[in-house]
């Protein structure tokens, strides 16, 4: 069953690949047959953003209330629950990073492409490299922290703190009045319905394809690091066993005795 | 505010301020750093006329970088002397925040001030619209120092400390810096209030007032790990 849902996922992909290098021309384009770009482009931003709010909503499950006092919110004790939350944020902080840069990295051919520029100082493109950094620096808090506990907690709070200025940056910074006049980057192609029939079509196509490998590269993420997680535990309390050693294992005897 | 908070956080106020008088580190370091960044920014435009773009960017750059550099002390400095944990037995995680924010609070303006002046100095630029860019220094000195509170918290127990805390600041700051820019710009004669200046005054005093809502709790949730 599971090998039949990948064939036709597989299937489906390279359909839709296909059909993203067929859709008709669109005039208003400098260069109307790169545009299709657009279609790999656009979905992109979309998980980022939904990514990043799921993991900074992982990262408040890290700080449970235990005390029901007014401003106490005091981190949960239990150890494997916490990991449980930590892995899923990093796991989709991680994927959300891979979809910022797909976005990043489509943005800059369709800039050089269309408005001749690899890099533009357009106020989206600077917007969205601005949340590359900030997210960059949410993975050196993590990286700065050896300690499991620590790296969970503080990572948490980084990614929460992060969670405005990113919406800021993504929402409002580009529709600004005199930033969104500067800029080249189309703001509301979706709502006023600039996109419609076969672009329309192809390009929902693709956001559910890649919400689709999303979740099954969430899941693989989020097994692995649990199962890490479980190695590790074994391990530490195997070091805190003493002279116990497990079953199967045959220890050296002293020939003095 | 309940009295025993005001106490808590008064009494954090009045530690930070106590330290910073004995030696005047902190807002040395900070002036010294914003005075130089603005000196070289100055002779390197030497006789050249800057633009009000420019000059606001200029600023802010030397704003932003002096309040990475020097607000973050307040946590770190905790950690390095070793009494981290006394005040985490003695003081609730809100009034540590509070006491510790309203201190970078203070050295923020007083550096601000201190620098804008001699900036505008240097550079020849008159303030057409002083309401706007008193708002717009104002409002940034609270978001940078709230920001930069949180940052220092979350950067106090890694091995990297002082460096990681500038790093991870100045990219939460950098929206800030946009609106404070579009802001100031407009206050010293490029651009009109209804072409974003005020929308950029509402974003600031907006980022503050977020910045300092959410900061205490998320620094509860973590001082204590």
């Amino acid at each position: 069953m599971k090998t039949a849902l990948k064939a036709s996922f597989g299937l489906l992909t390279g359909w839709a690949t296909i059909w993203s290098f067929t859709v008709p021309d669109v005039a208003a384009f400098q260069a109307p047959g790169f545009a299709r770009i657009f279609l790999w482009h656009f979905p992109c931003p979309m998980l980022f953003t939904l990514l990043i709010l799921f993991g900074a909503w992982n990262s408040v499950r890290i700080f449970q209330r235990i005390e029901l006092k007014p401003f106490c919110f005091m981190p949960e004790s239990d150890p494997a629950a916490k990991a449980s939350w930590d892995i899923k944020a990093i796991a989709c902080m991680e994927l959300a990073y891979l979809f910022a840069l797909l976005t990043m990295a489509t943005g800059i051919l369709f800039s050089q492409i269309q408005w001749g520029w690899w890099w533009s100082w357009d106020p989206r493109q600077t917007s969205f490299l601005m949340v590359l950094l900030i997210y960059a620096a949410y993975f050196a808090v993590r990286f700065a922290y050896s300690d499991p506990g620590k790296r969970a907690a503080f990572g948490a709070a980084y990614a929460l703190a992060a969670v405005l200025p990113t919406l800021f940056l993504v929402f409002v910074f580009p529709r600004l009045p005199p930033i969104a006049n500067m800029s080249l980057h189309p703001t509301d192609s979706i709502l006023s319905g600039k996109i419609k029939g076969e672009y329309a079509y192809c390009v929902i196509l693709i956001l559910i394809l890649f919400t689709i490998m999303a979740v099954y590269l969430y899941n693989i993420r989020v097994r692995t690091g649990l199962a890490e997680f479980e190695l590790e535990n074994n391990d530490a309390k195997l070091d805190a066993g003493g002279d116990t050693a497990p079953t199967g294992v045959v220890r050296p005897v002293s020939l003095s005795e | 505010m309940n009295s025993s908070w005001r106490v808590e956080i008064l009494a954090i106020f009045r530690k930070e301020w106590r330290i910073e008088m004995r030696s005047l580190s902190g807002l040395v370091t900070a002036f010294l750093f914003s005075v130089v960044t603005v000196y070289a920014i100055s002779f390197a435009a030497l006789n050249t006329h800057i633009p009000p773009t420019v000059v606001s960017g200029m600023l802010w750059v030397a704003l932003l970088f002096s309040a990475a550099s020097s607000l973050t002390r307040t946590f770190l400095i905790e950690e390095e002397l070793g009494t981290a944990d006394l005040l985490r037995l003695v003081a609730r995680p809100h009034a540590v925040f509070w006491g510790k924010a309203l201190f970078n609070i203070f050295q923020c303006i007083v550096t601000s001030v201190l620098v804008t002046i001699l900036f505008l100095g240097f550079t020849s630029t008159q303030v057409i619209i002083p309401w706007l860019f008193g708002v717009s220094l104002i409002a940034g000195c609270l978001s940078l120092a709230g920001a930069v509170t949180l940052c220092g918290a979350i950067a106090s127990q890694a091995s990297n400390r002082s460096m990681l805390a500038a790093a991870i600041a100045v990219p939460l700051l950098l929206p800030l810096v946009a609106l404070g820019v579009s802001g100031m710009r407009v206050s010293l004669g490029e651009g009109s209030l209804s072409g974003g200046g005020s929308g950029a005054a509402i974003g600031l005093i907006g980022y503050a007032v977020a910045t300092l809502a959410t900061g205490p709790y998320i620094f509860a949730a973590v001082w204590k790990s």
